[in-house]
């Protein structure tokens, strides 16, 4: 495997001040000009959404895609809890350097200081645009925003809307690209899935898209791509990522020549609705804002038929309190799951299928109160009451961990460009600033600080770097890349097989959640990686994708979808197998301490892993991006 | 955790493109887990479907935690069925009994025309959000966000209003398929906020001119949209709606 | 200029208030009847006698009956193009079904026809009030018509009807024009609801009375 060194293309310089320096030393494309500039923006969540509008009102031309009927739909929609910015309304302490600080060792040092001290810049900007916008934040009595501490941060810095902060943010980033719309600065492709990625001379200029409504195949030209299409959560089949959040766009743009990088780095959320059946289609996530006040146990006799209520004290295992005395039920999010997954391969999981453990409010609601309870924690009781058919209020909580957000994605430089020039990649689908595990508040703040404040600055940087001609749809790159399309299209339609395409997203899901989940190890991850060609193998040969691949066909999305998945697995396992360490989000089972805690390995691996496709089936190639730390110090976490 | 299983018969709506008249098909739903989300109950029904060489059943659906506003069906005369105040992907199959008939068919209204089975098109939503559901501001444009301080009252009020997930429940109950609760949730939202009142008289008008443009019925008072609604948004709107569009009418 | 459905409905409820107006004055008057025959035929002199106003106190009136029905007609037959095409099977919604809501057309139109029906009946009507073989004008041409248990039944039913109309159309009024917040929303149908009904009352009383004396 040969190591090859990637340029960050991060300005010299502090760390503190390489942004703003940056910006008045970039290169700028005057008004007349950007109004010949054609930008193709894929994905309408919080990074494409305010791409799309930021660019729009400088105005480029942007057409976007999305695969969604309405760019209100994208999964952003989804999230909960809130947004991190480093306003300091709280006065206790915080400040630009804090937030960047706390994300840099949040990302358990895997992550570009650069970028994240640029994010950390910015995300004051963005609350100031959201506010501008109309977003409903939540405020105090005295009018102004109110902020609180989230995923056990020292200070409030989290600004929120009751639990959907993440639709209000993308309404806001919504209906400010709707007004691009509406001026016809923006053209919105909606239901359009993009299907390829198209280079002319060696830079993306294109691409190709499938209209979902009558399955028209159609090519799009323009002078720079953008990426915003999420994370591959889904490769694990159940997460609580959307059920049409995929990999595809990403995975394609990589197979045309753009790295993948560190794809091993997936998180795990602890307090999850566990599985109730194999006709279970999704997880859904519930605030872990629950631990503060439920216990987490299970019976201490494997195999435990009792109901919770009459298992006596003596008889729980309060593993988390036993384990971690200092820090308990609040130990980070990884450390709860993998403990969890420990408890139930010893069979003392609880529940039907026992792959549960119980969180329970029994002692929190005899010593604050019912009452108490249902104000700190009732609409999340209600929607586990709603979802799982029992009172948490009498009985404990099942819960389990589930995947829900992946650090890892297309490599970018600190323009947010991929390899290839031209295309960049923002939001979750890239890989640049969690590092190997995000923290709470970060996901939103990261992809509207892409899309709003860094890709419009950066983007005129490349324009005015780089000469581009013109180039049209009747480039023979289109055609070709159409009939390669086309031909993937025709392949799926012909195989007429006998299994159903949601039985091979299970079995590789379940398959790739068991070896390469909350722990992973070499045995595990060896068989991993011979058992996804055999899937992939058995799902060319005996799919069956039912109707025609004209109009629109449900069955045909998630075919081409499910295929993607197929490639994109066998890339994790291999990055999961070749980072010997264990680092946030990955945890290798050889590398722990003797508590259990990860065990890094700064020597060989502080750096990226990023993955060159060399073709279906061939060893990808490894190429490393060193990553240094000026302002930090790598020190080893311990919750004990 | 699993629940006990029931059988059900499915009389599902099946169309197949805007322009088929469609017609109701029989479906038997067996063994089904009563733990199950109604759209869980029906991958397994089209699973069975496409086993048996058929075309599944199309509806729309994504995040599956009622925050999207993709899914959406009447189920025996109910937008997202029986069950007040959940999309129909939090609906779960123990609100069923055994044995019993279940009239499934799409969310009717010309403004949202069928595409497939039950699948609609909502388009006619977005027109009416870019017609002047925003606050013009451009990226940069924007002062501390604690400049200027909003009541908690109001910014409560208008995340109320705000919290619409566009899945269109509030026109498939109305009666004359009108989009006033989905409109004024928006109206409302903005009028409700310092930083909507710059455009407030532009973004009423163009707005309901936009709703009666894309062929939504007008609003008889019924409040029906309120009970379909998932997310409890109030007919309160509504009439905020109806006083700031006279306000924009009087003074011109 | 178009108007927008909001406006229609706008006018609908402007017009329609006027019309109350109209159906409370109409109802003081008709009260007389409860004075004696004097009281009332004096009223309808002096009513006659204003000869123009009249004429444009009647031109107005119908003017706003003409806006009020022709504006709903419109809007009816826009709501049943929104729909376009039915649902098999379709339950109620709302929190508090409202049945005079629901039959609003309806009972306009039953209000419309008793309107053309009275119109033919009083205002035009040939006939003379004689009771007990003296002419006592209008207020014998209402005891008469009374006196026919028929024609107080079409009566009564047409006020029901008009009852209900108002129970909704008054509470509406505050939505349309946005006067209501959601907690004064029951106190104003539970006021609409009794005006409504006590004027289908009033107006019903007279035949009742009618009836029971003559």
């Amino acid at each position: 495997m040969s190591k090859k060194v990637l340029d960050s293309k991060v300005p010299s310089g502090d760390v503190s001040d390489v942004w703003k320096n940056y910006k008045s030393s970039m290169k700028l494309v005057n008004p007349s000009n950007r109004r010949k500039l054609k930008v193709i923006v894929v994905g309408t969540g919080l990074a494409g959404g305010s791409a799309a509008a930021s660019l729009a009102e400088m105005g480029y031309q942007v057409e976007v895609f999305s695969y969604h009927p309405s760019a209100r739909r994208a999964h952003s929609i989804a999230a909960q809890g809130g947004i991190n910015a480093a306003k300091n309304y709280c006065n206790d302490g915080d400040s630009v350097h804090r937030l960047f600080y706390d994300t840099v060792k949040g990302g358990d040092f895997r992550s570009r200081e650069a970028n994240v001290h640029r994010l950390a810049e910015v995300s004051v900007n963005i609350i100031d645009q959201c506010v501008a916008q109309g977003v409903p934040f939540a405020r105090e009595y005295g009018g102004l925003l109110s902020n609180r501490s989230f995923g056990g941060a020292q200070v409030s810095r989290t600004f929120y809307a009751k639990g959907q902060t993440g639709q209000q943010l993308l309404l806001g980033a919504y209906s400010a690209m709707m007004k691009e719309v509406n001026s016809g600065q923006i053209n919105f492709h909606n239901m359009h899935e993009m299907m390829d990625l198209v280079l002319v001379d060696g830079k993306a200029r294109g691409i190709i898209a499938r209209d979902l409504r009558t399955g028209e195949i159609s090519k799009h030209a323009a002078d720079a791509v953008l990426l915003c299409t999420g994370g591959y959560g889904n490769v694990f089949y159940l997460s609580t990522n959307a059920m049409a959040s995929n990999v595809t766009s990403t995975w394609r743009a990589h197979k045309k020549g753009a790295y993948f990088a560190n794809p091993c780095y997936t998180q795990i959320h602890p307090t999850c609705i566990p599985v109730h059946g194999d006709y279970q289609s999704k997880l859904t996530l519930m605030s872990e804002s629950l631990r503060n006040d439920g216990r987490v146990w299970v019976p201490k006799k494997p195999g435990e038929t009792r109901d919770p209520i009459d298992i006596p004290e003596d008889e729980r295992d309060y593993y988390l309190e036993r384990r971690y005395p200092a820090f308990g039920n609040l130990v980070p999010r990884d450390l709860a799951s993998r403990n969890a997954k420990y408890q139930t391969d010893e069979g003392k999981g609880v529940g039907s299928t026992g792959l549960a453990v119980y969180l329970d409010f029994r002692d929190a609601i005899n010593r604050l109160g019912e009452t108490a309870i249902e104000a700190k924690y009732g609409n999340l009781f209600d929607m586990y009451h709603n979802i799982a058919g029992e009172n948490p209020y009498k009985q404990p909580m099942k819960i389990y961990p589930a995947v829900h957000y992946t650090m890892g994605g297309l490599w970018v430089d600190y323009n947010l460009q991929s390899t290839i020039p031209g295309l960049h990649v923002l939001g979750e689908a890239n890989f640049s600033d969690h590092g190997a595990n995000r923290l709470g508040a970060s996901a939103l703040m990261q992809g509207l600080a892409d899309g709003y404040f860094v890709i419009p600055q950066t983007i005129g940087n490349y324009f005015g770097s780089e000469n581009l001609g013109e180039v049209t749809t009747d480039a023979p790159e289109f055609a070709a890349a159409e009939a390669e399309v086309t031909g993937t299209i025709d392949k799926l339609m012909n195989i007429k097989g006998k299994k159903n395409v949601d039985e091979f997203h299970r079995e590789l899901g379940l398959d790739v959640w068991d070896k390469c989940g909350m722990a992973r190890d070499k045995e595990g991850l060896t068989k991993l990686l011979k058992k996804i060609p055999e899937i992939r193998d058995e799902f060319w040969q005996n799919v069956n994708v039912p109707g025609s691949k004209d109009g629109l066909n449900q069955e045909l999305e998630k075919a081409g979808r499910v295929a993607d998945f197929l490639e994109f697995a066998e890339l994790l396992a291999t990055d999961a197998l070749d980072r010997e360490e264990s680092c946030g989000g990955h945890f290798r089972e050889e590398h722990q301490t003797e508590e259990g805690e990860a065990k890094r390995d700064d020597e060989n691996f502080c750096n990226v892993s990023a993955w060159e496709f060399k073709g279906v089936g061939n060893k990808s190639v490894k190429h490393i991006e060193e990553l240094t730390f000026s302002k930090v110090e790598l020190s080893q976490r311990s919750y004990k | 955790m699993s629940g006990e299983s029931i059988n059900l018969k499915l009389k599902v709506w099946r169309q197949n493109g805007p322009k088929d008249p469609g017609r109701f098909e029989e479906y038997q739903a067996n063994d089904v887990d009563t733990s199950a989300s109604f759209l869980e109950m029906l991958d397994v029904v089209n699973a069975k479907i496409i086993k048996d060489g058929g075309e599944p059943i199309v509806f729309e659906h994504d995040c599956r935690e009622g925050i999207c506003g993709s899914c959406g069906a009447m189920v025996n005369g109910k937008a997202h069925g029986p069950k007040d105040k959940v999309t129909l992907c939090q609906l779960h199959m123990r609100e069923f009994k055994d044995g019993e008939t279940l009239v499934i068919e799409p969310f009717r209204a010309r403004a949202f025309p069928v595409l497939k089975d039950l699948m609609i098109d909502r388009t006619s939503f977005d027109k009416i959000i870019s017609s002047g559901g925003y606050v013009s501001v451009n990226t940069g444009n924007a002062c501390d966000a604690n400049s200027i301080p909003i009541s908690k009252e109001n910014a409560d009020k208008a995340f109320d209003a705000a919290t619409c997930i566009g899945c269109g429940a509030c026109v498939a109950s109305c009666p004359n398929a009108s989009a006033s609760l989905f409109t004024s949730a928006k109206i409302s939202h903005m009028a409700l906020l310092p930083q909507g009142q710059t455009e407030a008289k532009k973004r009423v008008v163009q707005m309901v001119d936009q709703m009666d443009h894309e062929g939504f019925g007008h609003c008889t008072n019924t409040y029906h949209c309120e009970g379909a609604c998932p997310k409890g948004i109030s007919v309160e709107n509504i009439s905020r709606m109806n006083k700031e569009y006279l306000k924009a009418k009087l003074k011109g | 200029m178009a108007l927008s459905t909001l406006q229609k409905k706008q006018l609908v409820a402007v017009t329609g208030l006027g019309l109350v107006g109209f159906v409370i004055a109409h109802l003081t008057g008709n009260f007389l009847i409860f004075k004696g025959a004097d009281a009332l035929n004096d009223y309808a002199k002096f009513l006659h006698d204003l000869g123009g106003l009249l004429w444009a106190a009647r031109i107005g009136l119908i003017a706003m009956f003409v806006i009020h029905m022709g504006l709903t007609a419109n809007l009816v037959i826009n709501k049943i193009k929104a729909r376009g095409s039915n649902y098999a099977k379709f339950e109620n919604h709302a929190q508090k079904p409202s049945f005079s809501a629901r039959i609003m057309p309806f009972s306009g139109v039953v209000i419309l026809a008793y309107v053309i029906f009275h119109l033919l009946d009083f205002t035009f009507a040939e006939k003379s009030g004689i009771i007990n073989g003296v002419d006592q004008g209008l207020y014998g041409l209402v005891v008469t018509s009374f006196m026919d248990p028929l024609h107080s039944a079409i009566y009564i039913i047409a006020m029901a009807f008009l009852g209900l109309h108002l129970s909704h159309s008054l509470q509406s009024i505050f939505q349309t024009f946005g006067l209501v917040s959601v907690n004064r929303l029951n106190t104003i149908r539970t006021i609409s609801t009794a005006i409504g009904v006590g004027i289908a009352v009033a107006y019903s009383s007279i035949p009742v009375y009618v009836l029971l004396n003559f």
